[in-house]
Formats: C-alpha cells, structure tokens, sequence
C-alpha cells in the first residue's frame, strides 16, 4: 500500500552552507512500524505548489534506527528543493509516504563482506545511511567509500564522514575526487577529478578486499553509474554484486518509439478494471487518466514505485534504471515509463 | 567390542575405512586452510589445494576478489591445474583444451561443430564453484559454493587467539617446512593440545612460559589455549624477547590454539606460526610450517637478538643427556620441542596395534584431548545426519 501520512518537521539543518537542507521527521508511536527503512530506501513528499501536485523521493540519509531524515540538495531553478530550503520551518506538516526501494543494504550480523560504496554529490545520501547500517550492525564487515565532488565545500557529511573514519580505523576508508579542486585549498583529495572507471581500479587495487563477499554500491548521476559500471564489468565483477541506483536524473531519452492505443486490464487488490490507453500515452499516466488509484512516485523511472507485472501484451519502456535486469526477464516494468506495443494489456499490480 | 582410547575406538587411529569416513565427512565438510594471503598477490595468479576428497583451486580475478572452483574439467573430469601459478585470462584443460575463464565459464571447445554435431550447450558447463574467504591472513576454502561464512565457523574462538594481525607481518621463509609423522592426525592433535606433557616431553625446552597457569578451553570444536611467560622470562621480558615484538605492549603469552579439523596456530609476543596437519593415509601425518614475524628492519632484529642472548646462552637444553641418549640422532637429546613431539606421536602409534595396549585413565591436562575426540564424533554424525543416511 502507497499512502501519504502528515508527518510533522522536527528539525531542519542547513548543510554545506545553504546548498542542501536535512529534513528530520517526528514519527508519532504508530507509524514508526509503517516507516520503518533499509539503508538506502526512499521516502517520496507530496507537495501542493503552484496549484499543481508535486512528488518527488528523497532518501533516508540516516541509518535505520536513527531519526528519519532527509536531505535535499538545492537545484538551481528546482520548485520542490527550493520550497524545502526556504520556505520550510520547523513544525510544519508535510505529506509522506513510506520508505520503499530496492537499492538497499540490508545488514547481517554473521555477514563478513566487504562492501565498496561509489558515490558522487548528493547521491552520497543512500550510502551515508548505507555505511553507518555496515559499520553498527554488520561488525565482521569493512566499508570503502570513494566519494566525488566539484570542490571541497560542496562534500555533503564530511565531519559526519570524518567522524566514522575516526571511530571505525580498521573499518572504514574514505576517498575524496575532487573534479574543480581549488589549488589553493588546503584540503587535498585523493583525485582530482570525477569518480570513474580508472578511479574504481585505482580504489580496489589500493585496498584490495580481505573478506571475498564483495559489494558494489554505486550511487551518482547516470553517466557516472553507467562508466563505473561497465569499469566494473571489465574488471569480471559479477552483475549480481553491483547495486546502482542514479541520482538527478537526467529526463529518459525520448527514443522515438511510439506507443500505440490499447485496450489494458488493470488487476488491484481491489478487483480488475478494464481501460484504455490513448496512442503515445505511458501507462501510468492511463491508469491515473481512467481514475484508477496505483502506487507513483518520481514518474522518472528511477524509484520504482509503480511497477506492476506485465501478465499480456508487450510495452517498451523507455528507461527502467530501477528495475534489475532478473526483474525485467521476470516480466516488471516501470509503468511510467511504459508504452503499449500491443492492442491488449494486462497488469497485475497486486504483489 | 572394539577396543577404546576414551571416548574413540582405536581403530579410529589406525584404519582405512575410519581414514576414509573422516575425509568425507570431516575434511570434505569444513573450511580447510589453502595458504597465506599473499600467496596470491596479483589478479591471475592461483593455487590449488586439496580438501579432503576435494581438489579446489583459489584463482584471484581482475577485480582483486577470489574465485575458488573445483579443479575439475567438465569435460572428462581431468584437474585443471597444478600446484600453483598465474594466467592471464583463462584456464586450459591439458586434456583436450576445454577452456574456462577466471569465472569458470566454459568459453572454447575445440572443433566445436565437427566434434559436436548436433551442439554443445557451454553455458550448461561451468566449472563447479566451491567458496573461499580470508581469515587473519589465511586463505579458506570450502568445497560448497554457500558454505556458512567463517564469521559462523570461527567468530566465537577469534577473540581468544591473541592480538595479533598476521596481515600485518611478514613471513620468515627460512621456517617453513613441511614434514611428515608416522602417525594418526589425531594423535598429532591430541599432543598440540595435551597440556599435561608440556612440563615433561618438554622439561627443558618451553618453560619459558608458565605451564601451571595455561587458561585454556573450547569454543565448540575449537581450542583454545594460552599461558603467561614464566617469571625468569617475564622479568626482563622486553630484553628476553628474541625477535622484536609482533603484538602491542602489555599483550604477553603464548597463544596456542587448535581450529577444527587441524588447524593449529603458535602465537607469542615476537612471532605467529601455523601448524597445519593434513591427513595423508590411517597412520600418516603431513604437517607444513610457516612462521611470520615482524615487519622491523634488519638491524632491529640483530639488536633484538643481541638484547636477549644473554637470557637464550643459559636457556633450556636436551631433556635427556649422558647415559639416557641412544645415539646421535636421539630426538630427545636435540633440545628441539618440535623433535620430541614427533617422537612422542610416532612411539605412540606404534603401540596401537599391539594386542596388549590398555589406555589410561586421562589426567586432567588431558581433558583437551578427550574434548576432541568429542568433537571428531560430533562433527560426523552432524556431517552425516545433514547428508542423509544414503550418502554416507
Ligand atoms: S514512478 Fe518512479 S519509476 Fe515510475
Ligand atoms: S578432460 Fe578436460 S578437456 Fe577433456
Ligand atoms: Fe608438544
């Protein structure tokens, strides 16, 4: 079930000088079961501004256990990271529906694994919460992060990160990639330039993994996650052990495939509906056009939140970053990113 | 009604079908020590080791992580590899060239179409993964693919090995051996961790360390052990220490565990050694040795060495000398503790055929060893009850 709840701001702090926002929520006793996260999961707000409804998913940058916090970077021109680092003060209610997503890092105590985490910008959020879920509860493991940044005043968490380093010696690596490192900054990084396919090598070749359960965690903007990726590939590491998940995505390519007008039948909880799909239309927004209620969120296809089973027909989706390729042979797909190819459809969103 | 040795027949010591037993459900079921880290130091380098009745070999891939496989040609089951090495990319069968990658995947056959006509489904081919992890510096095979980690195996027992960080030190070529004692594993075990003998076998080569004061115990089937130096040694310790430290000040003592199924390890202040027992027939025994040490330079061990001769000069001796020594040879006038075990392991199997051998009552320092052979039985019926009956 995908259901908003008015969840009160607790606290909000400015980080890196006003460039992003920490939102923290109060869980009242009731909902702290249905909010419950796994390191790396995402919330998704619903805002109403400018008369429009607007959702978008933030991730959980705390661990599990922690308070529930987000935080938000400020996207020049953005009309949601804007409204939260300006107009939001503390006490305010805001719509939030419950952490789901499937980049999540799911810590085991008897787990001995060593996990490299690749982050760039605001996607250090999901392995921030990632990192401090291994080094707490998973104590047989180590973390390596390797983070990217333009300078070094624009690294989200760094004393937070700082302070792991210190607590956990044996434990826990941290690499800075600086791209527009200052000369003159007395901070020096381990790069200079973006987190990439050589800086992947370099990283696992200077501490090469002890415990051989290996993870790849791969959390940035989408060139970054395909480069590391297909670094990785050529490197023989096994698709199972990444785990990616991209951030300030980047609008999916219009390929030029059409969709055609089709007929779908819808199965939910509640029953089957049946309805029609205008030529061109993706199908969420032909679920939501025939009045029908699914789960939706970032209607990029990077959340994953309104997947259903393609049971009938065939659809091209034109981005599907959040499903895994064993999803896809399973037959999911993304229905906001989804197009009819066949006259009949049918979806099953009831798992 | 076959004869006991506590609690384990003694045909548990001396018979092929108990050796055979042991193999399959102890060897071939457990975690068993392949090496030292480094001895894979580079992606394609590899070494095979044999566990049990398994033959798995440790290949490194290019992204530093190991593969471990079951050195078995999928073709007509020939092995793959030899000892150790490097690759590059791919590993050919000697046989008829089946070729595999470093993920196993079987990628050629030669004359491919001509000599399968009707097809060949390669990915149906791979090679068998087995499991693999390093542990305190050791590399660890396990013959299946989702073997339990060794945070399950050995997470209890680790906290009591001792502080050391064997990654951290480096090895002492010169020390490792490997020899062979004609005598049951077992009995090789049982006299690692018979704390009775150390004041007696080794009366005057190990009482630097303090016998009467040995905390010592068990973590399921593993054993742990250790004991303070003794207080002649433990007065000038830093002085008496012969090779620089390899653990922080206060740490002091000697760590002697055994892990399950014959894994032993010797630990003190200044050095860590491994001790690894591999079965090689009902009454035969290989042991290898290696032996690390601290990562100083040259100069610190010369002044660690020169600090600490004049405690050595005066230390320790043969245990038996004059009238009791037959010969030149005699293990038990060489003063060397490592001699004398051998020699007590090899009389004392050579007295388990005899008809008229009736075991003692075991001493309370023994209890170690009646403790193991607990844990032998355990291990087998666990072993064979998880295989069901019809494997066995
Ligand atoms: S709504 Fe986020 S993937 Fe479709
Ligand atoms: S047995 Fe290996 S190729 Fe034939
Ligand atoms: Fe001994």
């Amino acid at each position: 079930m995908f259901e908003f709840h008015s969840l009160r701001v607790a606290e909000l702090n400015a980080e890196i000088g006003g460039g992003a926002t920490s939102v923290t929520f109060e869980l009242p006793a009731d909902l702290i079961d249905r909010f419950a996260w796994h390191a790396g999961q995402h919330v998704t707000l619903r805002f109403v501004l400018e008369a429009q409804e607007q959702r978008r998913s933030y991730t959980v940058s705390n661990p599990p256990g922690a308070p529930l916090r987000i935080t938000v970077k400020r996207e020049s021109g953005g009309l949601v990271s804007n409204h939260i680092a300006d107009a939001l003060s503390v006490g305010d209610r805001i719509e939030v529906a419950p952490p789901i997503g499937r980049f999540a890092l799911e810590p085991r105590r008897h787990a001995r694994r060593t996990h490299y985490f690749f982050g760039a910008g605001s996607g250090i959020t999901p392995l921030f919460a990632m990192v401090q879920a291994v080094l707490t509860d998973e104590p047989e493991s180590v973390a390596h992060l390797i983070f990217g940044n333009r300078s070094a005043d624009t690294i989200l968490f760094r004393k937070e990160l700082d302070q792991l380093v210190t607590q956990h010696p044996d434990r826990f690596t941290l690499r800075h990639a600086l791209s527009a490192a200052s000369l003159w900054s007395w901070f020096s990084p381990w790069r200079q330039g973006h987190v990439d396919a050589q800086a992947v090598k370099a990283a696992i070749t200077q501490t090469p993994p002890v415990a051989q359960d290996v993870q790849y965690w791969i959390c940035g903007p989408g060139a970054m996650n395909r480069d590391l990726s297909s670094g990785l590939n050529d490197l023989d590491v096994p698709a199972d052990r990444i785990h990616m998940e991209s951030f300030g995505a980047a609008q999916p390519a219009d390929d030029g495939v059409q969709g055609c007008a089709a007929s779908a039948v819808i199965r939910l909880q509640d029953g089957q509906h049946e309805i029609s799909v205008q030529e061109g239309q993706n199908l969420l927004a032909a679920i939501r056009a025939n009045g029908l209620t699914v789960p939706f969120s970032c209607q990029s296809g990077v959340c994953g939140a309104c997947r259903a089973q393609l049971a009938d027909g065939a659809v091209h989706m034109r981005s599907h970053m959040a499903l895994a390729e064993g999803d896809i042979a399973a037959g999911h797909i993304l229905t906001c990113q989804s197009l009819a190819q066949t006259k009949r459809l049918t979806l099953d969103f009831r798992s | 009604m076959s004869k006991m040795y506590h609690h384990l027949p003694v045909e548990a010591y001396t018979t092929q079908d108990w050796f055979d037993r042991e193999q399959r459900l102890i060897f071939s079921r457990s975690w068993r020590y392949a090496g030292l880290a480094e001895d894979l130091p580079e992606p394609g380098h590899y070494l095979s080791v044999q566990a049990g009745v398994n033959n798995i070999f440790i290949v490194m891939g290019r992204d530093h992580r190991l593969r471990a496989f079951h050195n078995i040609c999928r073709h007509r089951g020939t092995q793959l590899i030899r000892a150790v090495g490097k690759t590059q990319k791919a590993l050919t069968c000697p046989y008829h060239d089946w070729t595999y990658d470093l993920e196993g995947n079987l990628i050629s056959v030669p004359d491919e179409e001509t000599e399968y006509p009707g097809g060949l489904d390669k990915s149906c081919l791979g090679l068998k993964p087995a499991s693999v992890d390093i542990w305190r510096g050791m590399l660890f095979v396990h013959p299946e693919p989702d073997a339990p980690s060794l945070v399950e195996w050995f997470g209890a027992v680790e906290p009591l090995l001792g502080p050391h960080d064997p990654a951290k030190l480096v090895e002492y070529p010169e020390a490792r051996q490997s020899y062979e004692i004609k005598a049951n594993w077992k009995i090789v075990v049982e006299n690692y961790i018979d704390v009775y003998h150390l004041s007696h076998l080794h009366s005057n080569t190990l009482h630097m360390y303090d016998h009467a004061r040995a905390e010592y115990g068990w973590k399921g089937p593993h054993y742990h052990f250790w004991e303070p130096p003794a207080p002649g040694y433990a007065k000038d310790l830093e002085q008496n220490l012969p090779s620089p430290r390899v653990i922080p000040k206060p740490h002091v003592g000697a760590w002697v565990p055994m892990l399950f199924p014959g894994t032993g390890i010797g630990a003190s202040e200044d050095s860590w050694n491994i001790f690894i027992l591999t079965p090689l027939g009902p009454e035969l025994t290989r042991v290898e040795n290696r032996t690390k040490l601290a990562d100083a330079s040259a100069w610190e061990f010369s002044k660690q060495e020169w600090l600490s001769s004049g405690f050595w000069k005066s230390f320790g001796g043969p245990k038996y000398s004059g009238e009791d020594v037959a010969g030149k040879e005699d293990p038990m006038a060489s003063g060397d503790f490592t001699a004398e075990d051998v020699y007590a392991c090899e009389q004392q199997q050579k007295s388990l055929a005899s008809p008229y051998l009736e075991i003692g009552p075991a001493a309370t320092g023994e209890s170690p060893i009646t403790r193991h052979q607990r844990a032998v039985l355990d291990f087998m019926d666990l072993q064979a009850r998880q295989m069901g009956a019809g494997d066995v």
